[in-house]
């Protein structure tokens, strides 16, 4: 490879600089240098042209990119608890890139949103535990709110999860905002009823539940 | 079980020789990417089917030396049976 005349430092000698700060040395020696190689291969053969060589720099860069997506599911690399957290930190990063992409700029904040009160429930839920009811006997109707496989007690974390829910729903679909108002509204008549109902009803026995938990 | 970019690799480096990453995403014609090519390559090395060296750097050249691959006995052993598999296992599905 010749040296570039208007250029300092090879193309790729940054990118191999902070090559160890995001892969372990078995992936630097048999992926990423051959990777960067390539890029000074190809842009020392470009010569001077200026569009060979700005294409050359823009392939070889978009290589180096492609592989911190890939790295962290290359099994074959000997670091398995480093590539995990990988895996961890990337999943997000290419979830929340695709929703930009793809959905635009405000759909992705409000997954940003969704995703901060489902650990403000979470973090609810860690200071102050709380027990569901459940009857004794086998027919299985419980009071609580139910999102799929999520359970919610109707206490303050429940609230956090309907204002959430309400809030998120509104905001990436704001023509909607009323109905859900008028939605929350109705249901809270409706869970009141049930709660009632229930409270009445003679197969309802909640023998080992504590008094309700409201904080 | 060799995977679909592992067998064409293993017929590249088979049927035309030694040859470094770029040389492999241009005459797979399009099937390797220049991005996961050495991912790929990397996966095989360490089952052993391909070995790789550093070229010789090429007179007043800056820069990393690239990389050349090659397939080793076992490769090209894997590549055969792998083959003969397939064949065997179309000439039975046939009706």
């Amino acid at each position: 490879m010749r040296r570039s005349t208007d250029s300092p430092r090879a193309p790729g000698t940054m990118l191999l600089e902070i090559a160890p700060l995001l892969f372990n040395e078995a992936f630097i020696s048999a992926v990423v240098r051959p990777t960067i190689a390539d890029l000074q291969s190809e842009f020392a053969a470009a010569g001077p042209r200026r569009v060979k060589r700005l294409r050359a720099r823009w392939r070889g860069y978009l290589a180096f990119w492609t592989l911190i997506l890939v790295a962290p599911f290359a099994s074959w690399t000997d670091d398995a608890p480093r590539a995990a957290g990988g895996r961890a930190a990337v999943v997000p990063v290419i979830v929340a890139l695709f929703m930009i992409v793809t959905l635009g700029a405000w759909t992705a904040a409000v997954a940003a949103a969704a995703a901060l009160v489902a650990v403000l429930i979470h973090a609810w839920y860690e200071r102050h535990p709380c027990e569901l009811a459940a009857p004794s006997d086998a027919v299985w109707r419980s009071p609580q709110i139910n999102f799929s496989s999520t359970e919610v007690a109707g206490n303050i974390g429940g609230l956090i999860f309907v204002v959430g829910s309400v809030m998120i729903v509104s905001l990436g679909v704001p023509a909607i905002f009323w109905f859900l108002c008028a939605g929350t509204v109705a249901a809270c008549f409706l869970a009141w009823g049930l709660v009632a109902w229930h409270a009445r009803a003679e197969d309802w026995t909640c023998a080992a539940r504590r008094p309700r938990q409201w904080l | 079980m060799l995977a679909k970019k592992e067998r064409l690799i293993l017929e590249l480096l088979v049927s035309r020789g030694a040859m470094y990453g770029l040389q492999f995403v241009e005459r797979s014609e399009g099937a390797l990417k220049r991005g996961t090519v050495y991912v790929t390559l990397g996966r095989m090395e360490s089952k052993r089917l391909i070995e790789s060296e550093q070229a010789a750097p090429e007179p007043g050249a800056i820069g990393l030396p690239r990389r050349i691959y090659r397939p080793t006995p076992l490769g090209e052993r894997t590549l055969r049976a792998w083959t003969t598999f397939m064949r065997d296992v179309a000439w039975e599905v046939k009706p």
